[in-house]
């Protein structure tokens, strides 16, 4: 992986974005969601901003044995 | 002085002075250091890294593993630069590597003839005794390849951004079929080429392509991908590739600025590499003289060098008859062809009968053993491999081997790729591949020319489809392409030959890191049994060539030594790059100080050209202190905040984050995200907030001012704005999202000036104008006027970070100067980060010294803000058990129990009893004019009562300080003065 697809500005170079892991959603779910991860190394799902960019926020599936972005999405709009 | 003007396709009449390891030599235009240098007799590059042997040249590529030289002068020095890659240039200075004192006599070889050889694992196995460090010095400056450049000043190297539909990686047959098929299919073609020139093998080959002369063929198709638009680079590496991106790097060993760094953008890739000759292990293989029969035929074909007067060749392949014979035309003598297939596979080939008939010795079935001659080759002995014959001597002074051949498929497996063992090849060769990703040509394992077209062909054709060109004019039109070059090779694998055990650790494998035969034994006998774990338990394939000639050869004697059939021990991952690149080409143009930016505030200039010593912090520049007030931090530091707390001072803030809320749901959003509620602030009021990372760590601090209902400034630390602006906008755009906030950093659209000190209003008063008068009078602490200043906004806000009564005054960055000059010229002189911290040590406020990410709220007595009950960010792990238990640390004031002592941050803080396991350490530690000694903050495990006596650990810096425990808040505990 060396690009992201933002949905606002087009395939850009990684270094623009910055990496988050993902937020717990749920209430009471903060321990679990912070401590008890537990990773696929087929299929991670991340959030990245575009922060040298349009500052979006998104949710980027992928797969980090083989490096291919499955689904690149824009956060917000129930999607988390 | 070379007097004989040498023909090849590569060189050109006219001379060119370099030097040599101190010496004057002279080559022709066009001359590699290797070419010019073996014309001139020399055969000697450079010793071996471990035993010190001395080494010649063995190949004529990159893949040369031994004659590494290290060109310029020092400091500015590139190390590790291929002789063979290496084009001359006037005035050239090279030094061979791995000697001391010279070439010729190197101390360090004697440590081969007293010692004997170091064996796999030698050093893990022999300096363990006390420990490794005694012995790192000195085995240190006797290890590595070359020497690193010292300080100097390198131009900077040009990195060009790219893309294109076709990357073709190789110019040699098959990479020019390819490229001519993509770029007649309406695809842009950048094709790449390691070599200064294009043809590959095709340079000395010879043979007919489509009716031409192979030669005349690769013209022809240069001139045809040209008018096709396609670009060509020549010189130019292909470092790596993954994921979309292909790394190249053109590079000119020693020419200043000739360097650039390719990042290309392909759609699709044809990587045409070609293959890399491969050695047979045999008893001191690694003797000056000892070369690639391939190397041999470029030396002569390109330069007009003949590396040897008498030559035998050995190898396992037809191919060896038609090398003979044109070395031979070349007035190489060749005096015997070892051949190590059995006399019924190799008749038949007509080339035999002509090379004896003109005193050539060919013999099948038969091995070279051994080399003798210590400084070079001077004869081999042969024995035959099977039944009992004789074994024969034969003097020469060139032995030119090949084993075969090993496509280069490097740069297609760094991502993971993987290769697959091919018995008639007898080597690995690019298995499944993506879509956007092809092999080529003999990179493809084809090593017949009418194949190697074809293949290159057709893999032009797809990467062209594949970047969706297949429509343009010519596409599907495949044709046979007609060519006739040196035939089948018939080649029966062969890896090495026979030898007494006691004398396998003179069969190298590879030359560059001096693995032998006898290496892989030991790591098998020890439990390194995959090729992964001997790779790195005896450094096969590590070094610059990155296992080129090695790898095939350590995975099949490997594979031999296990008893399983070559190509069950598979190969070892290869990494990027597949060819050196220099530090100095990845950093590119980001040295010296474009290497990262930097911010300045505005009063930068200023503070410059007052004295003010500037100083780091993250990105931005700040002054530590200004020497009008001393020579040095220490002494400044104390004079600007003896002044601060006496009369008054100005600092510059505008470092300081500052972010906009905004929006209907401003307030809830905040509440959120602080540990404090932010919807209780009124407007035109402050707040201290604290917040929390996911964990319940304390993740920052600041003020928040409501400049409406609708309307918040957050600030953050120095530096925190970037990074708080991207964690509020990740909570707005997930947990809270839909609600209606808009976040704009506004850092820089504010400059602030903290004003300190008691008579901090009375001056501001006087020089902001009558209009503030009444306004400051009234303002109380955490209030916050608008307003102007000169026409331009002005806010002015009553918080203290000194503890004394203080106002931050947020005005536009294009008055900044004028309203710091004016305060300056009222008698408020300037302070800098030293008085800073020394005015809020004493008063126990927190930097990032105690908001260290490992310390929650309690740690740092803000129980209070907990205990409010905000259901913010963090607030649910905070109760966590394990957070209050008695060993967590709690913020404390620290000061010399003698009152004078000196102590520093960082130092570790034990008890009387228990003196070699810390309970906590020193976050802050300043000199206090105000307290006039050592004091200090520091986290401290809380089952510890006040009255402990610490000692304050500090072995390399001052040793130990008893300490005594007071609170946090080291001076004016109430209060007061901000309450003037
Ligand atoms: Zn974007």
């Amino acid at each position: 992986m060396s690009r992201l697809h933002c949905p606002f500005c087009g395939p850009r170079e990684l270094r623009e974005f910055r990496f988050h892991k993902t937020l717990p959603t749920e209430p009471g779910t903060a321990f679990a969601g912070i401590y008890e991860r537990i990773d696929n190394p087929e299929l991670s799902v991340e959030h990245w901003q575009h922060v040298e960019g349009c500052r979006g926020w998104l949710r980027v599936t992928r797969n980090p044995s083989s490096g291919a972005v499955l689904e690149t999405r824009l956060l917000g709009g129930g999607v988390a | 002085m070379s007097t004989i003007v040498r023909r090849g396709t590569r060189v050109q009449e006219g001379q060119i002075r370099f030097h040599y390891d101190g010496r004057e030599y002279f080559g022709q235009p066009g001359d590699t250091a290797a070419s010019a240098l073996l014309a001139q007799g020399v055969r000697h590059f450079g010793r071996s890294v471990k035993y010190r042997r001395l080494r010649g040249v063995m190949a004529a590529g990159s893949e040369e593993p031994n004659a590494l030289l290290t060109v310029g002068t020092r400091p500015a020095v590139i190390p590790n630069v291929p002789a063979p890659r290496l084009t001359l240039h006037e005035g050239l200075v090279l030094r061979s590597q791995n000697r001391w004192p010279t070439l010729s006599v190197d101390l360090a070889s004697l440590l081969q003839i007293g010692g004997g050889f170091f064996g796999a694992g030698f050093y893990y196995k022999t300096f363990m005794w006390p420990n490794w460090r005694t012995y790192e010095p000195i085995i240190r400056r006797l290890a590595g390849l070359g020497e690193a450049p010292g300080a100097c000043e390198l131009p900077p190297v040009a990195v060009e951004n790219c893309s294109c539909d076709v990357l073709v990686a190789g110019a040699g047959a098959a990479g020019l079929a390819a490229a001519r098929a993509a770029a007649r299919a309406g695809a842009t073609v950048v094709l790449c080429e390691r070599e200064p020139v294009c043809g590959g093998e095709l340079e000395f080959e010879g043979g007919t392509i489509e009716g031409r002369e192979s030669l005349n063929w690769v013209a022809a198709t240069l001139t045809e991908l040209a008018g096709l638009g396609a670009r060509v680079l020549t010189d130019t590496d292909l470092v790596g590739g993954s994921d979309g991106q292909v790394v190249l790097h053109r590079q000119r060993g020693g020419i200043a600025g000739a360097d650039t760094l390719y990042r290309v953008r392909p759609r699709s890739v044809v990587i045409a590499t070609g293959a890399v000759e491969r050695p047979i292990a045999f008893i001191d293989n690694d003797r000056p003289g000892v070369m690639l029969l391939g190397a041999a035929e470029c030396y002569l074909a390109r330069y007009g060098v003949r590396v040897g007067r008498e030559a035998v060749l050995f190898a396992n392949h037809d191919r060896v008859y038609a090398a003979a014979a044109r070395l031979a035309a070349g007035g190489m003598q060749v005096r015997a062809i070892v051949d190590t297939r059995s006399a019924s596979t190799g008749v038949g080939n007509s080339l035999r009968a002509e090379l004896e008939r003109t005193g050539t010795q060919c013999l099948s079935g038969h091995a070279v053993i051994a080399v003798e001659g210590g400084r070079e080759v001077r004869a081999v002995r042969v024995a035959p491999l099977a039944g009992s014959g004789p074994e024969r001597r034969i003097v020469c002074n060139v032995l030119l081997q090949s084993g075969g051949w090993s496509p280069n498929t490097q740069s297609g497996a760094q991502d993971g790729g993987a290769r697959e063992y091919s018995p008639g090849l007898a080597a690995f060769v690019a298995a499944e591949q993506p879509l956007w990703r092809a092999f080529a040509g003999t990179a493809n394992g084809r090593l017949e020319l009418c194949d190697v077209l074809a293949d290159g062909q057709i893999a032009g054709e797809h990467a062209a489809r594949q970047a969706g060109c297949a429509t343009g004019a010519g596409a599907g039109a495949v044709t046979a392409i007609d060519a006739r070059g040196d035939g089948a090779p018939r080649l029966v694998a062969f890896w090495r030959s026979p030898s007494p055990p006691q004398l396998e650790k003179k069969q190298f494998i590879d030359l560059q890191n001096d693995v032998t035969v006898a290496d892989l034994r030991t790591a098998l006998a020890e439990g390194f049994s995959d090729i992964e774990h001997v790779k790195r338990y005896t450094t096969l394939g590590i070094g610059t060539e990155q296992g080129a000639t090695s790898a095939v050869l350590g995975a099949a004697i490997l594979a031999e030594l296990k008893g399983v059939p070559p190509g069950a021990v598979g190969i070892s991952r290869p990494r990027a790059p597949f060819a050196p690149v220099t530090m100095q080409s990845l950093a590119g143009l980001r040295v010296g100080s474009a290497f990262r930016i930097s911010r300045r505030t505005p009063l930068h200039a200023w503070h410059a050209a007052h004295g003010g010593v500037l100083e780091s912090s993250g990105l931005w520049l700040r002054p530590r202190y200004y020497l009008a007030n001393g020579p040095d931090a220490f002494t400044a530091g104390i004079a600007e905040a003896r002044r601060v707390r006496a009369t008054g001072g100005i600092v510059d803030g505008s470092t300081l984050g500052k972010i906009e809320v905004a929006g209907p749901d401003a307030a809830v959003f905040l509440d959120s995200m602080y540990l404090s509620k932010a919807s209780t602030i009124k407007a035109g009021r402050g707040k201290y907030m604290v917040n929390l990372r996911e964990d319940g760590m304390v993740l920052d601090d600041g003020l928040v001012l409501r400049l409406a209902p609708d309307r918040f400034v957050a600030t953050t630390s120095s530096g925190h704005a970037d990074h708080m602006l991207s964690h509020f906008e990740h909570y707005r755009d997930t947990q809270w999202n839909g609600r209606a906030v808009t976040l704009t950093d506004v850092t820089e659209a504010w400059a602030v000036i903290a004003v300190a000190g008691p008579q901090s209003r009375a001056t501001l008063q006087r020089v902001l104008g009558s209009a503030w008068h009444e306004i400051l009078t009234r303002l109380e602490h955490m209030g916050f006027a608008d307003g102007h200043f000169q026409g331009r906004d002005l806010r002015v806000l009553r918080a203290s970070f000194s503890g004394e009564l203080a106002f931050e005054l947020h005005c536009r960055p294009g008055i900044a100067v004028t309203l710091w000059q004016t305060l300056n010229d009222a008698g408020l002189g300037p302070y800098g980060l030293e008085a800073l911290d020394i005015l809020r040590v004493e008063k126990g406020y927190l930097v990032s010294s105690e908001l260290n990410g490992e310390t929650t709220p309690h740690d740092l007595l803000m129980d209070g803000l907990v205990k409010l009950g905000n259901p913010c960010l963090g607030r649910e792990l905070l109760d966590r058990p394990g957070l209050h238990k008695p060993a967590r640390p709690r913020l404390v004031g620290v000061r010399a129990r003698d009152g004078r002592s000196k102590f520093l941050a960082g130092a570790q803080l034990c008890t009387e009893n228990e003196r070699t396991h810390p309970v906590g350490y020193v976050t802050s530690a300043v000199f206090s004019p105000t307290l006039d000694q050592w004091i200090g903050l520091a986290l401290l495990a809380r089952r510890l009562g006040e009255d402990t006596q610490l000692l304050a650990r500090d072995p390399l810096r001052g040793g130990d300080t008893p300490l005594r425990i007071v609170p946090a808040v080291h001076f004016d505990p109430t209060g007061e003065r901000m309450k003037q």
